[in-house]
């Protein structure tokens, strides 16, 4: 059995699932779900598509360069068997697994680094171009024009019409 | 019935017309046998045009279902002629097949076949 990659999504395809597509030049397209399938019927490209990982990719919000990549590769040469080495993959594929979040995670954290600052800098440069818009307010209590009408308190008026009632 | 399909084989035959599935009343999907009418044939070829003759749906645009429960479609509708005892007429077979033809017992077919899908 072997889990093959969504041409679209790039997501795991397992047995059974999904559908392929041969083009006439005997090339396969196989997709993980009539999402993908549907997708890829009206032409879009998955590397302008947001949600795949084509797109993340290209765009740096994942992690693209990692030595842990390269134990997930087609090989074209079969391994020969071994108890001892496959016993050993076993163990390895969790802890390679764990590493791989952890490095994910640190990517996208500093990824995500410069953004408060950059937030705040641009408030700090709208304060500054429209400070125009602001007054003090000592300024708004002497002229009532500034000022917005008086609004009228409703919880009150509720208050009265519940009594009313009773 | 009345699908004009492709000949991907060098029968001599471009263009054929489902008359009858073999097995079956709704049709024939991808791997069943057809019979069918020669429309359009090459000059000079096996296959001339107006003969019965009987095939094998090797490509359908139709997605079929796999044993793994995946499936599987194709660009477009192609036959390769055989006779009646499912020996292919032609000697070369083009573009990709599925591999359920073996499944079928068309084993002369695949090994003709440059792809297997």
């Amino acid at each position: 059995m072997r889990l093959e990659k969504c041409w679209f999504c790039s997501s795991t395809i397992y047995p059974g699932h999904g559908i392929q597509f041969v083009r006439n030049d005997a090339k396969i397209f196989r997709f993980c779900r009539s999402k993908c399938h549907k997708n890829f019927k009206m032409k879009r490209n998955p590397r302008k598509v947001k949600w795949t990982k084509a797109y993340r990719r290209l765009h740096g919000k994942d992690m693209t360069q990692d030595s842990t990549f390269e134990f997930e590769r087609k090989r074209n040469r079969p391994e020969r068997y071994d108890r001892n080495l496959a016993e050993n993959t076993l163990k390895a594929i969790k802890k390679i697994d764990k590493v791989r979040v952890t490095r994910e995670a640190k990517h996208i954290e500093r990824r995500m680094k410069g953004k408060k600052g950059k937030e705040l800098q641009e408030a700090k440069k709208e304060l500054e171009q429209n400070i125009s818009l602001v007054k003090a307010p000592a300024v708004l209590k002497e002229d009532l024009s500034l000022t917005l009408p008086i609004k009228v308190k409703v919880s009150q008026t509720q208050a009265e019409s519940h009594l009313m009632e009773e | 019935m009345r699908t004009v399909l492709k000949v991907v084989d060098n029968s001599g035959a471009k263009k054929v017309m489902c008359i009858q599935a073999v097995k079956g009343k709704k049709g024939a999907r991808l791997g069943d046998t057809i019979v069918a009418s020669v429309k359009e044939a090459y000059p000079n070829g096996k296959v001339k045009k107006g003969k019965v003759v009987h095939g094998v749906v090797v490509r359908a645009a139709m997605q079929r279902g796999r044993c793994d429960g995946s499936e599987v479609k194709f660009d477009d509708n192609a036959v390769v002629l055989v006779d009646k005892q499912g020996q292919p007429i032609g000697t070369r077979v083009f573009g990709p097949v599925p591999h359920e033809l073996r499944k079928k017992k068309h084993v002369k077919i695949l090994s003709l076949a440059k792809h297997i899908a």
